[in-house]
């Protein structure tokens, strides 16, 4: 569904409520995705689907009610049960108006036709190139390429209406050698700015250096993470710059915003608009999103709001709500972490004894103030020795405090953009001189 | 058109574009969540999403194509997608992996209800809420208290060129309650029950087992004492697990990696694979010989309990592990023929718009003959842990490490002070092998995981692990905070 048709319908139903205050929120989508294992394509998908969500509020109660039956009678019986839950709840003192919005434009580049048009060729393509690969290599593979499309329009009876479409394209591959596994993958808005043989050379370039793995003691290391280990991190720093967090005093800087401070060379955006990751630039009441440093030079300087939280903590709303009902407070989507200024490779001639990480695996958290995470390391784990890569040792486990972390550490000069299926981040690779392993497996 | 009319064009159209087979399923999905926290309602939802998934094969190769449009044009739209995304793997793919089911049903299932929660008003869910949150509130100290409830039912109708015909209307049920205690350098957590809530396939009689007004004081309180708890010892342990943590490290520890479909390495990208291999059939020691594991998807409020999996195959009873012993897996049409046998139904899919795939359902660790209490009896120096708050595991399923919410001392067979942060790992073979004591059917009940995550695109089923709490030897306790 194209912007101006979902527009016409969120005013249609802004129309139909009788509501004190109403927000509608239309999703669109249509993605696709090919995932392979061992040159058999095992899960080979398309999905479309339009909903609305209907958000009403009464005094100060609110209910929020959803459907994808687009008819009349459907969208009535929507609007009927959201104002319904709203006479339910009880009042809550605190709930904050409707914000108002203001234009905003999307980023360049955050929609391509071809991508949202792709086909399931295209795809195949992609695969048949990473099968080669695997061949070539006598290595087997998983992973997969994907597509898609999706729009968003939110719309208010304060006056917020924004609309917002955007395409994603993703190839992910594992290479498995006898004893050794590598990873690699490829994110962006343009499926023709992604090469499935070059990401594949890449995952199976790891597997094939760190095969015969030794074993190394646990312990601290100095480690160099690649950007997709970096960005598995981050993710579980990001909750910690919610508002909600920062006041119920679980994040670990709260009663300390401004003065909390990490290495300076550390720089965190939160950036909806940065080249490798264009996405929407509002949030979902249809408030701007701002794009706003959370940690400047090594200072903890922002949290993120949403309307609720902002009139709370009396604070600017920086467009950061996520989709109602939301009980988990606002979140920063688009995290990026600013560059250094030596490449990866310079890191590691630098590093007399380390490890590089490729990519961790099952992070969570340990204990949520002190932000301490545990994790393993897999597909591709490397042993530095004297400014060198030596070779691949077995997965470790980490026992690591990310705030401790980041007291000392260091970027590399290239970004990369790198997700998984609830984040999407911008990172370079990140050399931390103390990072405490607990434990190895098998492999 | 109804239905039955529409399965018909659906399935029609993609045969006559090449498949050799065809499923589709329909659904109507209703999901209702209310939350409240600190007093006031957060997240107050009534969601309603209906759709199609149909999947074709032609030459061994899989298509799948969801859509909500449900009409005639959307129908042979989505079946020539479906045919079309098959046609385009079968020319890419160098190995062929499907292949048609054997056997069609004609039937129903419906969850036993014993109370509809459409019958209990949303006026008195949210009082239920904001009561037992209330109650949380035992001491300045807790800085945020969270009381919910979950409300999920789903109608499927599936249908196959091979002539099954299957209906069902599941309905599952979910509530909990979570106290967080803060004192400026300290955050303390405790959840009830288990760790995520009680959650179960059932009506409102799943809500009022929880008991969620009658415990949130001790919640509270627990949250509270916790700040000024001992932090657990780090060393090795005898430890007793309670029920919901056994079926964690159930969960994460035989579930995932008993996957066939993991096994075979699908999931190697994401999920990861498996220490386990086809090999090991009949000969993995997996744990001791009073391990007994066994899939159930008609256990009695198991959340993964129905008539038919979403592959159309009849639920069933079959053994994982017994006496130890690695006897089984998880399993597929598909995969199961890889290893010559029939699919034990594990196949689910999230929704009506996702792709349907292996699960690890409802999977059951025997109770033993031992009264809870008992478990203790031996310990000379131990800990008892009870509600996961942090769970990690390496993906080959083998490496892994877990935290509790809370713990208490076990000296010389008797429970003593409350501990803070307590956390265990290990080897899962090495782990189960030392299980030498489970509690008995008294302490047995089945624990709902409701956000089960794997695949991709990221696909989160339901499924439950029933239980009992457990005793292991020699124990690497406190790993994480040992520094």
């Amino acid at each position: 569904m194209r912007s101006s048709e979902r527009e016409t319908l969120a005013r249609h139903i802004l129309k139909a409520s009788s509501a004190d205050a109403t927000s509608v929120l239309v999703s669109t989508r249509d993605a696709a995705l090919a995932r392979f294992s061992r040159a058999a394509i095992h899960q080979h998908v398309a999905g479309k689907d339009t909903s609305v969500s209907v958000r009403a509020v009464i005094g100060k109660r609110s209910g929020v009610a959803g459907t994808n039956r687009l008819d009349d009678t459907s969208l009535a019986s929507l609007v009927r049960r959201a104002t319904d839950l709203a006479r339910f709840a009880p009042e809550d003192p605190r709930l904050a108006p409707l914000p108002c919005g203001s234009p905003t434009s999307a980023p360049q580049g955050s929609y391509v036709a071809a991508t949202a048009q792709a086909d399931p060729r295209l795809r195949t393509q992609a695969l048949e190139a990473i099968f080669s690969v695997a061949e070539e290599r006598g290595q087997w593979c998983a992973g997969f390429a994907a597509t898609g499309s999706s729009g968003y329009t939110v719309a208010n009876d304060a006056g917020a209406l924004a609309s917002f479409d955007g395409t994603d394209a993703a190839i992910n591959v594992k290479m498995n050698a006898t004893d050794s596994t590598g990873f690699a993958e490829g994110y962006s808005t343009d499926i023709h700015g992604l090469d499935g043989r070059q990401i594949a050379e890449r995952a199976a370039t790891k597997a094939t250096q760190t095969a015969a793995p030794r074993s190394v003691d646990p312990g601290v290391w100095t480690v160099i993470l690649e950007p997709a280990a970096l960005g598995e991190l981050l993710v579980y720093l990001a909750g910690h710059f919610s508002a909600q967090t920062y006041d119920e005093g679980a994040s670990f800087f709260s009663g300390a915003l401004g003065t909390f401070q990490l290495d300076e060379r550390l720089t965190i955006q939160d950036d909806y608009a940065h080249p490798l990751n264009p996405g929407m630039p509002f949030d979902f009441e249809g408030q701007p999103t701002q794009r706003l440093a959370l940690v400047d030079h090594g200072t903890v300087s922002n949290i993120v709001t949403d309307s609720y939280w902002a009139q709370r903590l009396a604070r600017e709303n920086t467009g950061h709500a996520l989709p109602a009902p939301n009980a988990w407070g606002p979140h920063a989507r688009h995290m990026v972490v600013a560059v250094g200024t030596q490449t990866t490779d310079e890191l590691i001639a630098q590093t007399e004894r380390g490890l590089l990480v490729s990519r961790f695996w099952y992070i969570r958290t340990v204990d949520r103030k002190r932000a301490i995470v545990t994790g393993m390391t897999r597909d591709g784990t490397y042993l530095i020795e004297n400014g060198k890569l030596a070779g691949g040792v077995r997965n470790l486990r980490f026992n690591q405090s990310i705030v401790d972390a980041l007291r000392s550490c260091e970027f590399s000069s290239e970004q990369q953009r790198t997700g998984g299926y609830s984040y999407s981040c911008v990172v370079p690779s990140a050399k931390l001189q103390q990072f405490r392993f607990t434990s190895t497996t098998e492999f | 058109m109804d239905f039955e009319d529409l399965a018909a064009r659906a399935l029609n159209t993609a045969s006559v574009r090449g498949a050799v087979y065809a499923d589709v399923r329909f659904e109507r999905n209703h999901t209702e969540r209310i939350e409240v926290r600190d007093g006031v309602v957060a997240a107050l939802g009534d969601d309603a999403s209906s759709g199609y998934g149909i999947r074709t094969l032609i030459d061994g190769s899989w298509g799948f194509a969801a859509s909500s449009d449900a009409t005639t044009l959307g129908i042979d739209t989505c079946a020539a997608r479906a045919v079309e995304i098959a046609k385009a793997g079968a020319g890419a793919a160098k190995r062929r992996i499907g292949a048609p089911p054997d056997r069609a049903y004609d039937d129903t299932f419906v969850t036993t209800v014993l109370q509809e929660p459409s019958d209990v008003s949303v006026g008195t869910r949210v009082a239920l809420l904001l009561a037992a949150e209330r109650a949380l509130h035992v001491d300045p100290r807790i800085a945020v208290g969270r009381a919910w409830i979950d409300l999920w039912q789903t109608e499927k109708f599936f249908y196959s060129t091979i002539g099954s015909r299957i209906a069902q209307r599941i309905l599952q049920s979910g509530s909990g309650l979570q106290a967080m205690a803060v004192d400026g350098t300290d955050v303390q957590t405790r959840t009830y029950p288990g760790d995520i809530g009680l959650y179960k396939s059932g009506g409102w009689e799943v809500i009022q087992e929880a008991r969620l007004l009658e415990t949130a004081a001790r919640i509270g309180e627990e949250a509270v004492a916790l700040l000024g708890a001992a932090q657990c010892p780090s060393g090795t342990f005898d430890i007793v697990l309670g029920g919901s943590q056994v079926s964690l490290q159930l969960h994460e520890s035989c579930g995932h990696p008993a996957e066939l479909d993991r096994v075979m390495g699908w999931e190697a990208n994401f999920s990861g694979t498996s220490f386990l291999d086809i090999s090991h059939l009949g000969t993995l020691r997996y744990g001791s010989d009073i391990v007994h594991i066994e899939i159930d998807n008609t256990l009695p409020g198991g959340m993964a309990t129905c008539g038919y999996d979403d592959e159309g195959t009849a639920s069933s009873r079959s053994d994982i592990v017994a006496q130890g012993t690695l006897v089984g897996y998880e399993t597929s049409n598909d995969t199961a023929r890889a290893i010559g046998r029939k699919s034990n139904a594990c196949v689910r899919a999230q929704s009506w718009e996702y792709v349907p795939m292996i699960r690890m359902c409802n999977l059951n660790l025997a109770p033993g003959n031992i009264p809870f209490d008992h478990l203790f009896d031996d310990i000379r120096d131990g800990v008892y842990m009870e509600s996961n708050r942090s769970w990690s595991i390496d993906d080959r399923r083998l490496n892994f490490q877990f935290g509790c919410e809370i713990g208490w001392e076990v000296k010389n067979g008797k429970r003593g002070r409350m501990l803070k942060n307590p956390t265990y790992g290990g080897m899962t073979p090495q782990f189960w092998g030392s299980c030498d004591a489970i509690a008995d059917k008294a302490s047995w009940m089945a624990w709902g995981s409701p956000n089960c995550g794997k695949g991709e695109p990221m696909q989160v089923g339901r499924t439950t692990q029933a239980a009992a709490p457990a005793r292991f030897r020699n124990v690497a306790v406190g790993v994480g905070y040992d520094a």
